[in-house]
């Protein structure tokens, strides 16, 4: 029974954190209709701008979150005037690939700066703190303090998007750019806003996630491909959808805790030779291609 | 006979492009006979692999306008039934190329009639995810070797091998690709000017416009797909036998999947050539920017970097590739 409330639980605020993952990708999506390859990247920006500042400074790495905000949110303007800006005018698969170049140059400018290895934080208020609720579940003081202020900053944005005149004038160009800039809108400033909002919630993911995950210039992928899945299952462009579908993929990413729940509990032989850790990543995958199939709009979505 | 007519035919490209194309193949035929390196020689065969790929791709990538970014799979059912079958039951690489292609162009069947009810961007990453799911199962799958893959020993096999396609020198590797590349070519040719070729491109142009013109345009994309699939499998094979040592994360990783659409974007996507002058391009800039940033300057990923800034600027100036800039050129002297 443990493992299961354990899994549940880590997997809900595992979700937490996967979900403001994904909220970046799901503004500027929504809002442009590109996908951006290299939002992975910048997560692994936002972790190293997490990491290295908290261990040159000796500050806790949840104090880092401005620093980290800050970073993203011009990365993301100096990416959208200085290279996606010209992609929009191209076909479909020039952005895909364009976006994936720039993927392969932070990549690897990473790798050149920071080397292969895997770094991890060691010292902070709350790393290896942990706290017993009973039951047998046991939840780490990070993770839990990462999972509160992943839902803070994820209200934070929910209120600019739906609370303010920005906002506002975000969604008009998102729904119909010719008429946003008939009634005055600045559309071209929007999309850089975007652009600069939904990297700047990227990184703050990042330097969240860094307090749990050890960091190397190849984490990105992983994080893109779970943030399409996030997505794609809330619906693209839809920032409520995006929380609820992030606590569905984090406990999809459980799935091998509850497969050992039940391997273990109805004593199921075969269940237990399953090398289902090494599928972990798998499960994410096949649920967007389910997903893409059963509920091409996504749960929340309100764009075809 | 008519088809191969049609194959052989290359009379509607202008007289300067044929005379060039007949001098490059020359050249092609003879370079063994120049003094090259190991390092040319394997770049070369790595140009003929990829734009074989990258000529896979096109028929509905460039033609069809699906952005497919899962090819690696089938580079990976290629390579590891070859494999498998070499190591296992010392099946030679005529007979196992072949089931190969038939194992990639049945797992396209199946997941090609879903993955097509997808459009745009959703069907890119959905290839993706086919693509990254079959290589988390080829990485933990024992009888294919699981994370470290599979390696010939070459020494087992007298060397000129012409069943198993082993030998020591790259040069019968060289001549053996060639042909393929030839052949490759030569069915490119007709499947543009077929019935398909011509289905796809209006497809590309306006789907709702082919449907109603009587084209089952899901099928139609199908078939396509599985054309491809073939195609970039029987090479894959080829790849294998080849390298000699496969695992999942050099055959079937994304990278891949994303140099093999990036080839043809570069030379054009939806052109004869476009696949062949991207490979053309991008594999010596790879090969040669890794050998002499990346390994002799001892700068891990500065290689990488400028080749990512090279995609950048491609595909923010000139999407539609090389071919795109020859075409505007003759189309602005015409006027």
């Amino acid at each position: 029974m443990d493992i299961l409330l354990g899994s549940l639980m880590s997997g809900l605020l595992l979700g937490m954190v996967l979900a403001l993952v994904a909220l970046g990708l799901t503004i500027i999506f929504g809002l442009m209709d590109i996908v951006n390859f290299a939002h992975g990247e910048f997560l692994m920006i936002g972790m190293y701008t997490g990491l290295l500042t908290a261990q040159a400074t000796g500050l806790d790495p949840l104090l880092t979150l401005p620093l980290a905000a800050g970073i993203g949110f011009l990365l993301g303007i100096l990416c959208y005037g200085g290279f996606v800006k010209f992609l929009l005018r191209g076909p479909m698969i020039a952005q895909l690939l364009g976006t994936f170049g720039l993927m392969l140059v932070l990549r690897n400018i990473a790798l050149m700066l920071f080397g292969s290895e895997d770094r991890a934080l060691l010292h902070g208020l709350l790393v290896g703190k942990s706290f017993d609720i009973g039951m047998g579940i046991i939840i780490s003081a990070t993770k839990l303090a990462v999972a509160v202020l992943a839902v803070l900053s994820f209200a934070g944005v929910w209120l600019l998007m739906n609370r303010t005149k920005l906002g506002k004038a975000l969604t008009a160009t998102a729904l119909n750019r010719q008429g946003a800039r008939y009634m005055g809108i600045p559309t071209e400033r929007m999309n850089a806003l975007a652009w600069g909002i939904g990297s700047a919630t990227v990184t703050v993911a990042g330097a969240l996630i860094a307090n749990f995950w050890s960091v190397n210039p190849y984490v990105g992928l992983t994080f893109t491909m779970i943030a399409f899945t996030v997505v794609a299952l809330g619906g693209f462009g839809s920032v409520p959808g995006a929380f609820f579908a992030g606590l569905v993929v984090g406990l999809i990413m459980e799935i091998p805790g509850f497969w050992d729940f039940f391997a273990i509990t109805f004593n199921i032989g075969w269940m237990a030779h399953v090398p289902m850790t090494s599928f972990k990543y798998m499960w994410i995958y096949v649920a967007y291609f389910v997903i893409m199939l059963v509920r091409p709009r996504g749960l929340f979505g309100w764009k075809q | 006979m008519e088809a191969i007519r049609n194959a052989v035919d290359f009379s509607d490209f202008p007289w300067s492009d044929r005379m060039l194309a007949l001098a490059v193949f020359c050249l092609l035929l003879i370079f063994p006979l120049f003094p090259y390196s190991a390092f040319a020689m394997a770049t070369m065969i790595q140009f003929f692999i990829f734009s074989l790929y990258g000529m896979g791709w096109n028929t509905i990538g460039g033609y069809g306008g699906q952005v497919d970014l899962g090819k690696a799979q089938y580079v990976g059912i290629g390579a590891y039934t070859t494999m498998v079958c070499l190591l296992r039951w010392d099946i030679p690489f005529w007979v196992s190329m072949p089931i190969g292609a038939c194992l990639a162009m049945a797992w396209s069947f199946i997941i090609g009639y879903p993955l097509f009810k997808l459009k745009g961007h959703y069907f890119a990453i959905a290839t993706i995810a086919t693509s990254l799911v079959l290589k988390d199962i080829f990485e933990v799958w024992k009888f294919v070797g699981a994370a470290r893959g599979l390696g010939i020993l070459p020494y087992k096999y007298q060397s000129p091998d012409f069943l198993r396609l082993i030998f020591k020198e790259d040069l019968y590797y060289y001549y053996v690709i060639f042909a393929f590349f030839v052949i490759g070519l030569l069915y490119m040719n007709w499947f543009r000017k077929s019935r398909l070729g011509y289905q796809l491109r209006s497809i590309k142009d306006n789907e709702d416009m082919a449907r109603s013109l009587g084209i089952n345009v899901h099928w139609a994309k199908i078939k396509t797909y599985a054309i491809a699939t073939a195609f970039v499998s029987v090479v894959g094979s080829f790849h294998a036998v080849y390298i000699k040592n496969i695992e999942p994360e050099d055959t079937m990783s994304l990278d891949i999947s994303i140099l093999i659409a990036l080839m043809a974007m570069l030379g054009g996507a939806g052109s004869l050539w476009g696949p062949i002058i991207g490979a053309g391009i991008l594999i010596p800039l790879k090969n040669y920017l890794k050998e002499w940033l990346g390994a002799a300057a001892g700068l891990l990923g500065i290689d990488l970097v400028i080749y990512g800034v090279i995609i950048m600027l491609i595909s923010a100036f000139e999407p539609r590739g090389i071919w795109g800039i020859v075409e505007k050129v003759r189309r602005r002297k015409r006027i």
